[in-house]
């Protein structure tokens, strides 16, 4: 555990006041609240240590305590324990009563203050809420789950564990990378009887075929050898779930695309709607040619001009 | 519309602390949807995350209606953008 230094954490320094200290902590907390920095993880961070300083420094004996032991916070129990022994030979020793200070709540984990804000404060120390004592919902659960490509072709049951618990899900067919699905419920529980947070899942989709994906249309290349591109004919190739029989016209180009309907992949959450399968062909022209086949491709050079 | 998933705007008074003129000011402003069951009013629990986002705001940043209103523009904005990067990201795959 390192000392925290809770005035350079709200930008002040020692001799600020408590005014100082309620200007500075609503200036950071507008910049840094998790509701105006949505998937920002270095802002909650940082709002949860902005949070923690103003639990400490608006709060006249904590901030005593802290300003006093501060730096020596490793021995700060012992010293406590010493003075309470004394205070209680005269009399009593308050403690910390309720906090005057504010401190801000949501359904972010603010819960989590620092090591060393425990271990000089106790973990009871923290105030909460403005006064209000509203239900709130739990926190939300972020999770990432890796898939490959053909793995969401087809719609299919997945078991997750996510804090220990086992969740069994639906993945849809044609889930993109990057999406993120709600799982109502399954977040963390709820703040004074206020309801379970939601359980966010963003899918990585690894492209593990040939096949490029946008949305719902796959892409393709197909090497077409020279006479065939030329004269025409029949080829044999892979869509995603299968093989199709090409019929190429006769003096197909280099680049020439064609599109296969309902030969891509699967429209999210629309069952049985496929998307299209884009091929576009490259011409391989023959190479190492022979002394004859030079002779005749002379031929047909001198029929061209 | 399935009364299971509403909840009244005198619960959501009660049990969040707050003047039912927020719910109105929120209702009116468009950045809460309210509906009314023989002439209750209700807010669907889907809107049940916006509607304590709104209330954070206001009560602890101390952000005014404009305020709200303002944000709940910008934070649309912000998550269409990262949809639409999402999208352009995926598709410059294509190309790499």
């Amino acid at each position: 555990m390192e000392f925290i230094d809770y005035y350079k954490t709200l930008e002040l320094d020692k001799s600020a006041t408590k005014a100082d200290v309620k200007k500075a902590y609503r200036r950071l907390a507008r910049k840094y609240h998790p509701d105006l920095n949505p998937d920002d993880e270095s802002s909650k961070k940082r709002f949860q240590q902005i949070n923690e300083a103003n639990e400490v420094l608006s709060d006249p004996e904590k901030r005593k305590k802290y300003d006093e032991y501060g730096k020596d916070w490793q021995h700060a129990d012992h010293f406590e324990q010493q003075k309470q022994h004394r205070s209680q030979s005269r009399g009593g020793f308050g403690g910390f009563g309720g906090s005057q200070g504010q401190s801000y709540s949501g359904n972010f984990d603010n819960d989590n203050f620092s090591d060393f804000f425990e271990q000089m404060f106790g973990g009871g120390a923290r105030s909460r809420g403005t006064g209000r004592s509203p239900q709130f919902k739990g926190q939300d659960f972020n999770a990432e789950l890796q898939l490959n490509l053909s793995d969401v072709y087809t719609s299919h049951k997945q078991t997750l564990t996510v804090n220990g618990k086992n969740i069994r899900l639906t993945i849809p067919a044609g889930v993109e990378n990057g999406q993120t699905i709600k799982i109502p419920g399954h977040g963390g529980p709820g703040a004074q009887g206020g309801p379970k947070g939601d359980l966010y899942i963003t899918f990585k989709i690894l492209n593990n075929t040939p096949f490029k994906r946008e949305k719902e249309n796959l892409y393709s290349n197909i090497d077409l050898d020279f006479y065939t591109a030329l004269l025409g004919g029949e080829i044999t190739t892979d869509t995603f779930n299968g093989k199709v029989k090409l019929t190429i016209k006769p003096e197909t180009q280099n680049g020439t695309k064609v599109k296969l309907k309902g030969k891509g992949f699967p429209k999210y959450k629309k069952e049985g709607e496929l998307g299209d399968l884009y091929i576009t062909y490259n011409v391989k022209v023959p190479t190492n040619l022979s002394a004859k086949e030079k002779e005749l491709y002379t031929e047909l050079q001198k029929l061209r001009s | 519309m399935n009364l299971d998933e509403l909840i009244a705007t005198e619960e959501l008074c009660e049990r969040y602390s707050v003047e039912h003129t927020f719910i109105r000011s929120l209702t009116n402003s468009g950045l809460l949807e309210v509906i009314t069951v023989e002439k209750r009013e209700y807010v669907h629990c889907d809107k049940m995350a916006e509607f304590e986002k709104m209330l954070r705001l206001h009560y602890d940043l101390e952000i005014n209606l404009e305020g709200l209103e303002a944000i709940k523009h910008l934070l649309d904005r912000l998550s269409s953008l990262k949809e639409e990067n999402l999208s352009l990201r995926n598709r410059l795959g294509l190309y790499e």
